[in-house]
């Protein structure tokens, strides 16, 4: 294991000036830090470690919006009654995380900062148009996470900068949401493809809103525009989550690697999109207004 | 690098030791405390579960957390749930149920299995799997597992 001076600040205004300092990194739960700096992939010369910080373990309703300390672990959303209601997807995704032991210590904020194509937290975020409160010794800022994100590993936050929380908007009225991952294995995996939807439903049940994510199929988690465009003011049937199975395939540029191939993901974005789609129809339908 | 205090409770007992920051808790239950109980199996990519121990209660890889992350925390290793005499339930149940061949998971398997229960003591076959999920055996005993699992709740903890 590298070397590195170690800092463990009892407070936001120390975890700041600990951050501002040259060759400073920030530990969070340490379940993708830990390996890397392990392999020297991250070579920090004064580690973080946010452990002595209760400040930003919170998941908050603020009425219209839901808020999450970018330290809360994903056994923490997984197992919120909150989450659950507000965004069913997030907490499903949180609950298909590696296993206990990683979720236990994995926090949200830290598979954010980590940026990785398959993150499984990322799709259920990116159709609730989440954003992300950043601080610094500076000041802070709010973004977009779908302009945070810039790929794999790669992030907006410059140096000293950490993220403070996450954000998202209610959905209200008839809508559904649902969160479908392939991978290897049911435990232990890591996406092959992970696919978020959302859809909204008028008063005549036809889609008002759909929105699609998906992960591990390009360099980012993207939305699928396109396809979300197709979908509005459709009667949502089984030949319409199809049609927008296939062409979902046009939005995504997936490549072959370690974990799958061209082909497969190309096929299992195209048949996720349309179970979670139907989903989340489902969901939408058995509310009544 | 220089070296850091931390103080944490381990096995009940408060403990308080100088390391160097870049150890992990892994490193330093088995090599500067002695307690050899807590495997390391996969070279600390957190993937295997050999070195799961509880940390205030809830099952962790020991090999991706660092000493420092554990000040003010209760962990517990093997050592700790091991009466003086015999066995635990759950380490009776896992001799019993032929869950244990050659025994480098075992005490990785075991704290989860303890995490579990003691979280949820009626688990589903699905829970208990997924409470286990984290911990690979190669000599592929899961089934023998499940049913040492089965007995612990048939039986209950308390001896």
């Amino acid at each position: 294991m590298l070397e590195f001076d170690y800092y463990r600040p009892k407070s936001l205004p120390e975890l700041k000036e600990n951050l501002s300092q040259p060759g400073a990194l920030m530990l969070a739960g340490g379940t993708d830090i830990i390996p890397k700096m392990r392999k020297h992939k991250f070579k920090p010369t004064i580690l973080v470690d946010t452990s002595g910080i209760p400040d930003l373990e919170f998941i908050e309703d603020q009425k219209e919006e839901v808020v999450i300390g970018s330290l809360t672990t994903h056994q923490q959303i997984a197992r919120s009654p909150l989450i659950a209601s507000v965004n069913p997807a997030l907490q499903k995704a949180a609950e298909s995380i590696g296993c206990i032991q990683t979720r236990c210590r994995g926090t949200l904020g830290g598979n954010l900062a980590n940026a990785s194509p398959a993150a499984d937290t990322i799709p259920p975020l990116l159709i609730y148009d989440a954003s992300l409160l950043i601080q610094s010794l500076e000041g802070e800022r709010t973004i977009p996470l779908e302009s945070f994100l810039l790929g794999p590993g790669k992030t907006s936050l410059e140096k000293g900068e950490f993220i403070h929380s996450v954000s998202f908007p209610r959905l209200k009225d008839r809508w559904g949401a649902e969160f479908i991952k392939v991978g290897k294995r049911t435990g232990m995996a890591i996406s092959v493809v992970n696919a978020a939807a959302a859809v909204l439903l008028d008063q005549k049940g036809r889609i008002s809103d759909a929105r699609i994510a998906l992960g591990s199929v390009g360099s980012v988690v993207i939305r699928c525009r396109e396809t979300e465009g197709f979908l509005s003011g459709k009667n949502p049937d089984r030949e319409v989550y199809a049609e927008a199975g296939r062409q979902v395939r046009e939005e995504i540029r997936p490549i072959s690697d370690v974990r799958s191939t061209v082909d497969y993901r190309l096929h299992s974005a195209s048949v996720v999109v349309s179970r979670a789609l139907e989903a989340a129809v489902e969901m939408a339908e058995r509310r009544n207004e | 690098m220089k070296n850091i205090e931390v103080e944490f409770t381990l096995n009940g007992k408060k403990t308080s030791l100088s390391s160097a920051p870049n150890l992990t808790l892994l490193d330093v239950l088995r090599d500067e405390l002695g307690l050899t109980g807590v495997k390391d199996s996969c070279g600390g990519e957190g993937e295997c579960g050999a070195c799961t121990v509880i940390i205030n209660g809830k099952p962790v890889n020991s090999c991706l957390v660092f000493i420092g992350q554990v000040e003010g925390l209760q962990v517990t290793t093997i050592e700790g749930i091991t009466p003086e005499d015999g066995y635990h339930p759950i380490q009776r149940a896992f001799v019993e149920a032929g869950a244990v061949q050659c025994g480098y998971c075992t005490p990785g398997a075991i704290l989860a299995t303890k995490a579990l229960l003691d979280s949820n003591p009626e688990p589903s076959d699905r829970q208990i799997r997924e409470g286990l999920s984290g911990n690979l055996c190669r000599c592929t005993g899961y089934t023998k597992m499940l049913d040492a699992v089965h007995r612990v709740i048939d039986e209950g903890q308390d001896d």
